[in-house]
């Protein structure tokens, strides 16, 4: 057993509630109708969609850039969020498949095509491969084993490209040229326009978004939340819980090696760095400040934690300290996260209305 | 023959005790970690910061001018009482919780983050020497050893030695244990089993800030020291068997001798691959580890 010490999960909340409700608290629901929660974080979602769709007319040329960036972390804190809000894994080493895309993406564009296409597909194929082998081993381990697999195997990997000449060592490899994406025949996307090259990536983050929410608001996502919260119940249901938790842990890779592929593109480098714990340990704040479990809040939690760092970073060093004071904050006081607190407040608010 | 012979006893044998001598030092830290996870099933992710503050505080001391022997008493009292207070603080609100693997987790990773970058403030990003209490070397059958590391190897025994006595031998030891296994049923003894929480968070943390003076004039100290160290320590928990003391120390000097042995014929970077490997491998023969937990043997 891993945790025999764990205090039995939280009572239920009784049937007695829902029979105390009057006739009155009827009557005040049918005339003020309570928003779902999915709603609510709809109308957030469009609001973000929206100042994300035009803030390349607000901010000029660095900050557009700056905000690419925080969409590339933004698909790693997603796959965190797959993982830790859905079936209840912890990786702390999902910069792994960034840093593995990253590295595969750089080294085709130097060494071997130019298509888009191709090496999207040698990403996909690499990244597949790689994270059923190390998946099956992490999850086969459980719990906070698998933490620790993760956070070791991002590790070796930085090492081995800290280390191995033949790309780059701890120099990384610098020139990588910018591609014309052809999207449609006679169609391209010019990514040297800061303006194509955020709306692409805006778009690209979306499908992604959309995708994810579709796999995991499925029949797949119901079983995965059902191991997290209890699996031992699950194998009674019929369903090994293993293939969902490893199909859960492909899946975030490919979604991870998403902000791999382009950030080649965007800063025309890759280093060792990108698959280092700082990465990782970002993606993971990134979610813990949106909102565990809610899938938009890692994508605003990227975008706030990459901008608050560069401006942090514009007076001071110290980023690393800022990010686990954020990091602390954040566990020991606000677990749900901002859209989680944004629930709550709400919440009150609709109680307090009427 | 006598070249094979030659060859072991010239390049291999230094390098056996070589290991030897960094593993039951690694013990040190392995052990805290693996004590910290039986009782309170904490991941303690900031271990390795504690083991860097050690080698600081060692470094720090020593530039006073205070003696070795003080520095070796005074540093695992002062790691120690950082770990109080990171327990006081940190973790223990988070223990009720029922996430609390997961939580107690993240939170010593954002402490660690902090270590590490208070660090860099108050020592700089630059790498300092620690000067050996002694330089000499002795010699056994033709193969050197720097009296240092004998003295490591000494007090690292002896540390390990003090703990299993303690764990397995005394009162305190026998209480300890019985909350690893049930601490509700140890509570209602009477015991004040927070106390026994706290107490053994930071006597693991002490023997972290007892490695890092150990090992300061060997390695030197650097902020990312404790990062670099703290991956291993986990391989060497992982395999022994997360909660388990004999495991730890059995494990940490088997992958010291894989990682020591492997570094003669492959580059170091691929003998730290190879230790991941072999834990890789262990996983997935014995998920548990090599030994039981805590409590249970």
């Amino acid at each position: 057993m891993l945790q025999p010490n764990v205090p039995p999960v939280e009572p239920q909340p009784s049937l007695h509630a829902a029979a105390r409700v009057t006739v009155g608290d009827r009557l005040l629901q049918a005339l003020y109708p309570p928003q779902s929660s999915a709603a609510q974080l709809r109308w957030v979602g469009f609001a973000m969609l929206a100042l994300a769709a035009i803030f390349p007319w607000l901010g000029g040329p660095f900050y557009t850039r700056l905000a690419i960036e925080s969409f590339l972390f933004g698909a790693i804190a997603l796959s965190v969020d797959i993982l830790l809000g859905y079936a209840g894994l912890l990786s702390l080493g999902q910069a792994t498949y960034f840093g593995l895309a990253a590295y595969i993406s750089a080294l085709m564009y130097l060494h071997v095509t130019q298509s888009f296409w191709l090496v999207l597909l040698a990403v996909v194929a690499t990244v597949a491969v790689f994270s059923l082998v190390l998946g099956a081993v992490a999850i086969r381990a459980k719990g906070v084993y698998f933490a620790l697999i993760t956070f070791g195997a991002a590790e070796i990997l930085s090492k081995i490209a800290h280390n191995t000449r033949a790309i780059g060592g701890s120099d990384g490899l610098i020139g990588i040229p910018v591609p014309h994406i052809a999207l449609l025949p006679g169609v391209t996307i010019d990514l040297q326009s800061n303006f194509v090259f955020y709306h692409a990536v805006l778009v690209v983050l979306v499908l992604i978004y959309v995708g994810t929410r579709r796999v995991l608001n499925s029949g797949f996502g119901a079983v995965l939340r059902a191991i997290r919260d209890n699996s031992d119940r699950v194998p009674y249901l019929g369903y090994n819980s293993f293939w969902y938790k490893l199909l859960a842990y492909v899946l975030a890779a490919q979604v991870a090696a998403v902000g791999g592929l382009i950030y080649p593109l965007l800063r025309g480098f890759v280093a060792p760095h990108l698959f280092g714990f700082e990465v990782s340990t970002k993606a993971v704040v990134m979610s813990l400040v949106g909102g565990v479990g809610t899938l938009l809040g890692p994508l605003a939690g990227s975008v706030i934690v990459t901008f608050l760092e560069s401006v942090v970073g514009s007076y001071t060093e110290r980023h690393l300290l800022i990010l686990g004071v954020i990091f602390i904050i954040f566990v020991m006081f606000l677990p749900d996260g901002l859209i989680g607190l944004a629930r709550r407040l709400l919440a009150t608010r609709e109680k307090a209305a009427p | 023959m006598e070249d094979l012979l030659g060859y072991l006893h010239v390049v291999v044998l230094p390098q056996v005790i070589d290991a030897l001598i960094i593993g039951v030092a690694l013990a040190l830290v392995a052990l805290g970690l693996t004590m910290i996870f039986g009782l309170l099933d904490v991941i303690n992710l900031a271990h390795g910061d504690l083991y860097m503050l050690g080698g600081y505080a060692a470094f720090t001391v020593l530039g006073w001018g205070a003696g070795y022997w003080s520095a070796l008493v005074l540093v695992p009292i002062l790691v120690g009482a950082v770990g109080w207070a990171l327990e006081e603080l940190g973790i223990r609100p988070l223990l009720p919780r029922a996430d609390r693997a997961i939580v107690t987790l993240l939170l010593t990773f954002g402490v660690s983050l902090i270590l590490r970058d208070i660090a860099q403030v108050v020592w700089g990003t630059e790498t300092h020497a620690v000067a050996p209490p002694f330089t000499g070397i002795v010699s056994f059958a033709e193969v050197f050893v720097p009296t240092y590391r004998l003295f490591v190897f000494g007090i690292a025994l002896i540390a390990i030695f003090a703990t299993w006595w303690l764990v397995y031998r005394t009162r305190l030891g026998a209480v300890l244990r019985a909350t690893a296994v049930d601490p509700s049923m140890v509570a209602s003894f009477g015991i004040p089993i927070r106390l026994v929480y706290g107490l053994t968070f930071v006597y693991g943390c002490g023997l972290a800030g007892l490695a890092g003076v150990l090992l300061s004039p060997i390695y030197a100290v650097f902020p990312t020291m404790g990062h670099d160290f703290l991956v291993m320590a986990f391989a060497v928990v992982i395999v022994g068997g997360m909660g388990s003391i004999i495991g730890a120390v059995v494990a940490a000097v088997l992958l010291a001798q894989v990682q020591g042995l492997a570094s003669l014929w492959i580059p170091p970077v691929w003998a730290e691959t190879l230790v991941y490997g072999v834990m890789l491998l262990v996983l997935v023969a014995r998920p548990g580890g090599l030994f039981n937990r805590l409590g249970e043997a």
